[in-house]
């Protein structure tokens, strides 16, 4: 039994904003009531259930090849020592995988989303996972340039393909299909893109972006996936993009979606030049509908390493820095680009590109709809959501920061006409309740009775950086994992996987294709249960 | 060599080029065979990477790598021209004078063909699970390998804490090798230097290196009687799935009870110590 | 007023002491000396169990004896003077901000790696990376000064930003490598590649060198520059030829691959 006795708690899945509540921790879970264990005297301090990343790059053959690129940052970097419990590792802009957990841990997030893997190195991001420790789970399939799904969408061969993602997902033991760049990666390995939804794909002749987006977007909803299809549209970074972002929305035909990273997919002007943030058009979009979620992809200066399956904005962003690159081809499925990449105050695009990542989460009205994110470490690194945080409360705050940056792109941006200021409650739902529910956790990001006891605790603090960079205590599945800056305990989290219902005769099905292109034998090819740590298997679709 | 949906012909439809030093079996099975002169590699690929770029070589310049410019001018033709180019390299240009240079420049040659078609490059590894090794080091530490961990937190440093450097240097006063067989490869003075310090060897046959080893244990071979899994070489991890039982035990299972030996001594940290730091050497 | 430390015990394995260095030092008790943490492998030692002290509280710091694997003397420090009696292990003076290091002996790999300013002479052999970046940083050295009287390793220069290398004896491959801006001054010249895939910077040779088949030759001449700078290096004990009367200096310009503005002067004295 632990208890939490005197703190203001803020859990707006179930509308408690500020309340000076107990509460009580058993088995795990959330209790009604309890006596004898542990007490924590949380008198003065602000408690939040534990943080809820709902797009991250964590884990996988992308960053680990980001890993490789860059010593130099591993160097200057924060170092976790060894002890007789605890494993080495090392911070920075591409964490090694114990590092990621208690750098995780430590600002008080308690679940992660790996938002990106391939079906065929499925198995190297789960023997990845199971080293990140005490954080809880999920990842997402890169589903929209397979060559066999898109084979059986140019044949309209539709529930087949239905069929033959859900044996996927199954296959890579994952929670939810990612699309990135529909079309544009396939085009890539001719060298190509595909960037607008009526372009066709090298390699095929009808099949369009546009078309893979609404068949995917139908099925997760046929499939009744905890969380709908997760989209990274094509024209990603483009002066205009604005209006590939729209048109995808349309091609959801109403089904649910989310759109990761929207800052990256928000842009107006024609060119480099006169590239400016056309947020509030996005903004509206998700205002008026009601089927949609974003996470918003904001951008920090500072350096990062940007790590993308967009395969052909990376070769670009290579060329256009001269930075490090480098390039994966995973074979017929996707592939990764990485840029080592600095974002600066005084390079007009990125003083747009930062504005326009808080403009999104200040002007979508429902924080219920928009979600903390850097699409780390894409924007940023996840170890600097405090200072979004602190941005997003304090309007005084932002507009210093304005002030910084050049005065050329004042007419292009809107944040300095917004006031609007990030109340506890609404930072409690954009980095918790909000993203649990749209990844359909349904015991995550939730303080009532019977869910996962993920809690973090802060003591009030004028500086919002200095508060939610160093929580007092952080409790994931009942056990206080860091006290006082420590890390007291590193317990195994679990992942969550979903099974969804198909066709049994999918396998035979896909047997024949699979060994048509691919170049390792099919039996090989499924990730077997036994090798996810802590797997926490959740059965959808019809008849479940 | 398999038709594809892209190339319906097959071997037809691809065109190999094989570059060495001398003409070895693998040149009958070649399309162009580009005989380069030895240690001349480094030279070759800078030329290519400035002949791409139209920059001006001269012709004696190219002769003294072997090439002429006929062949020079063919090659960059039908790489820019290629629908997909790969280039495979392996320790004949990794290890010969140049090293992780000649590396980096077949790796820098591909990425700047991207400019004109797509390209990529692809190191063939060793034997063994290197890649593996090489992949699991990278995602716990951070490091691909040369990595000491005697601060308590990795450092990497090729040329320093690199094997064979430590080891000539005779910079350790013990070795612990598993699954390979340095007695066999590395130069005379890490030869000594492993037979002088306590090393101790798991393998699962008796090798050179067990040979002047304090310790050698037998294990089970990975793969035949041994669970786990392998990187293959473009970094697919595959899993291993034994067919045989094996009398020895698996490597995993005497390293667990190497450490749970040592984990009865004291911690090598002191008490105190830090978790965290900001400052790395 | 000085510290003099002396190596009383040879390490076993390499000992890593970036703790002696004079900024570090200056404003430290005797005791206190004493007691600093030095690195045996992974075993943490004070510094006299290695070395006899004495003196405190000065940055005139000399040290000593065989360091041969004693590493990361002088790391980072910015003031004072360093002088070692003895050959000195690898990353002597790495990431120095300002001060001076005299080694009266040899040298490992890395001295003066990622340096900002300082300067530092080795009156023996140095190793390979000598100003470098450590392996992935995009520049070397920011500025300062390194000579080295014997002979040198690979990769001197390494991506080297700013500031000047002078070796006395012959250096081996890739001298200059990536170079993106600065001086080496080769009074023996180097083994192969030198300059390869130069960005910026000026690599002067007093005698012929291999190039790279990406290098051109522009002209034969007498920069001025090279009066003033000869100047400068007569003051650190370096001779550059730079009367035209005695020859002039060929120029060749590249790497072509980069495709980068790197320049590299031989000496070409005229027959007499």
């Amino acid at each position: 039994m632990l208890r939490i006795t005197g703190g203001k708690v803020y859990d707006p899945a179930n509308g408690i904003n500020g309340e000076i509540r107990d509460l009580y921790v058993q088995d795990g879970r959330l209790a009604a009531s309890g006596t004898g264990g542990r007490t924590i005297d949380a008198t003065g301090m602000i408690i939040f259930p534990g943080g809820v990343d709902v797009h991250t790059h964590v884990a996988g053959g992308a960053m680990n090849f980001a890993r490789a690129m860059t010593p130099e940052d591993h160097r200057r970097t924060k170092a976790f020592i060894r002890t007789k419990s605890r494993r080495s590792g090392l911070g920075g802009m591409a964490p090694t995988t114990f590092a990621t957990g208690y750098l995780y841990a430590g600002m008080g997030f308690t679940t992660v989303n790996e938002a990106a893997v391939p079906v065929l190195s499925a198995r190297h991001t789960h023997e990845e996972l199971a080293d990140i420790p005490i954080v809880d789970k999920s990842t997402l399939t890169l589903m929209a340039n397979n060559e066999i799904m898109l084979n059986l969408l140019e044949n309209g061969e539709y529930e087949r393909a239905k069929n033959v993602m859900a044996w996927y997902l199954w296959a890579a033991k994952s929670y939810g299909v990612k699309a990135v760049n529909p079309g544009g990666v396939t085009a890539w390995k001719w060298g190509k893109d595909a960037k607008q939804l009526t372009d066709s794909i090298e390699g095929y002749s009808t099949l369009t972006p546009g078309h893979i987006i609404t068949s995917l977007a139908r099925m997760c909803d046929e499939l009744q996936l905890p969380h709908p299809v997760h989209l990274h549209c094509n024209n990603l970074g483009a002066p205009g993009n604005i209006s590939t972002t729209l048109a995808t929305l349309e091609h959801l035909e109403g089904h649910r979606a989310h759109i990761a990273h929207s800052q990256y997919h928000a842009y107006g002007g024609d060119d480099w030049d006169t590239m400016r943030s056309n947020t509030a058009e996005l903004a509206e979009y998700f205002n008026t509908h009601k089927n949609v979620t974003t996470d918003a992809g904001a951008v920090l200066f500072g350096d990062t390493v940007t790590i993308t399956a967009d395969g052909p904005w990376q070769h670009l962003l290579y060329k256009l820095t001269g930075r490090k690159w480098g390039n994966l081809d995973v074979e017929n499925e996707t592939g990764c680009g990485i840029v080592p990449y600095t974002y600066r105050r005084t390079n007009l695009v990125n003083a747009v590109q930062w504005a326009a990542g808080l403009e999104l989460l200040l002007l979508i009205e429902d924080p219920w709809q928009v979600f903390l994110s850097t699409d780390h470490p894409n924007g940023g690194c996840f170890w600097r959501y405090p200072e979004i945080i602190e941005l997003l409360m304090c309007a005084d705050h932002r507009k210093e920061c304005l002030k910084q940056l050049p005065d050329k792109i004042m007419s292009r941006i809107k944040l300095p006409e917004i006031d609007r200021e990030y109340t506890l409650y609404d930072v409690a739902t954009a980095m918790s309740a909000g993203p649990a529910r749209a990844l359909g956790l349904k015991n995550k990001g939730n303080l009532k009775v019977g869910c996962d006891a993920d809690i973090v605790i802060y003591e009030e603090d004028d500086s919002v950086v200095q508060m939610f960079s160093h929580p007092r205590y952080v409790i994931k599945a009942g056990e206080v994992v860091i006290e006082d800056g420590d890390i007291r305990e590193t317990p195994q989290g679990r992942e969550y996987i979903v099974k969804p219902n198909h066709d049994p005769s999918t396998d035979e099905f896909i047997q024949p294709l699979f060994e048509d292109c691919y170049t390792m034998s099919f039996e090989n090819y499924p990730v077997e249960l036994e090798r996810v740590e802590g797997a926490d298997v959740r059965e959808c679709g019809e008849g479940t | 060599m398999q038709k594809s949906k892209f190339l319906p012909k097959g071997r037809k439809d691809r065109t190999m080029v094989l570059v060495d030093i001398r003409e070895t079996k693998s040149a009958k099975a070649s399309d162009i065979f580009l005989q380069v002169k030895p240690g001349k590699d480094f030279e070759l690929i800078t030329i290519l990477r400035a002949l791409i770029k139209d920059q001006h070589i001269s012709d004696a310049q190219i002769e003294e790598t072997g090439m002429t410019r006929a062949v020079l001018d063919d090659l960059v033709h039908r790489m820019k021209s290629c629908k997909f180019g790969c280039m495979f390299f392996g320790m004949g240009l990794s290890m010969t004078r140049g090293k992780h240079m000649n590396s980096a420049a077949l790796l820098t040659l591909a990425a700047e063909m991207n400019a004109y078609t797509k390209f990529v490059a692809m190191p063939m590894r060793g034997h063994g699970n290197v890649t593996g090794a090489d992949v699991i080091m990278r995602w716990q530490t951070g490091y691909p390998f040369g990595i000491t961990f005697n601060r308590g937190y990795p450092r990497y440093n090729p040329g320093e804490f690199s094997t064979v450097d430590v080891l000539v240097r005779g910079d350790t006063d013990a070795a612990f090798i598993i699954g390979a067989d340095p007695g066999a490869t590395m130069p005379k003075p890490a030869i000594d230097h492993l037979a002088r310090i306590p090393t101790i060897v798991l393998d699962p046959h008796v090798t050179h290196t067990s040979k002047l080893a304090r310790v050698h244990i037998t294990t089970a071979p990975a793969g035949i009687a041994a669970p786990g899994t392998a990187y293959r070489m473009d970094e697919i991890p595959m899993p291993l799935k034994p067919a045989l039982k094996s009398p020895y035990p698996t490597d995993e299972e005497v390293v667990r009870r190497i450490r749970e030996a040592i984990e009865t001594k004291p911690f090598w940290m002191p008490e105190d110590s830090e978790q965290m730091i900001l400052a790395q050497v | 007023m000085s510290i003099t430390l002396k190596l009383k015990e040879a390490p076993v394995v390499p000992l890593e002491a970036e703790v002696l260095s004079p900024s570090h030092l200056a404003d430290l008790s005797h005791a206190e000396i004493c007691e600093l943490r030095l690195y045996h492998g992974k075993r943490q030692m004070r510094v006299d169990d290695f070395f006899n002290v004495e003196g405190e509280r000065s940055d005139q710091v000399e040290i000593h004896g065989d360091l041969h694997r004693v590493r990361l003397l002088g790391r980072g420090m910015d003031r004072g003077h360093l002088t070692i009696h003895g050959s000195v292990g690898m990353h002597l003076g790495a990431h120095m901000k300002g001060g001076r290091i005299d080694v009266h002996g040899n040298a490992g790999d890395w001295i003066g790696a990622e340096m900002k300013n300082g300067f530092i002479h080795v009156h023996g052999n140095g190793g390979g990376q000598i100003g470098g970046g450590y392996r992935g940083s995009l520049r070397g050295m920011k500025n300062g000064t390194i000579i080295v009287d014997g002979t040198a390793g690979l990769e001197i220069g390494l991506r080297m930003r700013r500031g000047t290398i002078v070796v006395g004896g012959i250096v081996k491959d890739f001298c200059g490598l990536q170079m993106k801006g600065g001086t080496i001054v080769l009074q023996s010249g180097a083994e192969i590649r030198t300059g390869a895939w130069m960005n910026r910077g000026t690599i002067i040779s007093l005698v012929p060198l291999q190039l790279m088949p990406t290098f051109q030759l522009s002209c034969y001449y007498n920069p001025t520059f090279l009066n003033v700078y000869s100047r400068y290096l007569k003051t650190l004990g370096i001779n550059l030829p730079s009367n035209a009367q005695d020859g002039s200096w060929a120029r060749y310009y590249g790497d072509c691959s980069v495709p980068g503005k790197g320049e590299i002067l031989i000496w070409n004295p005229h027959a007499t």
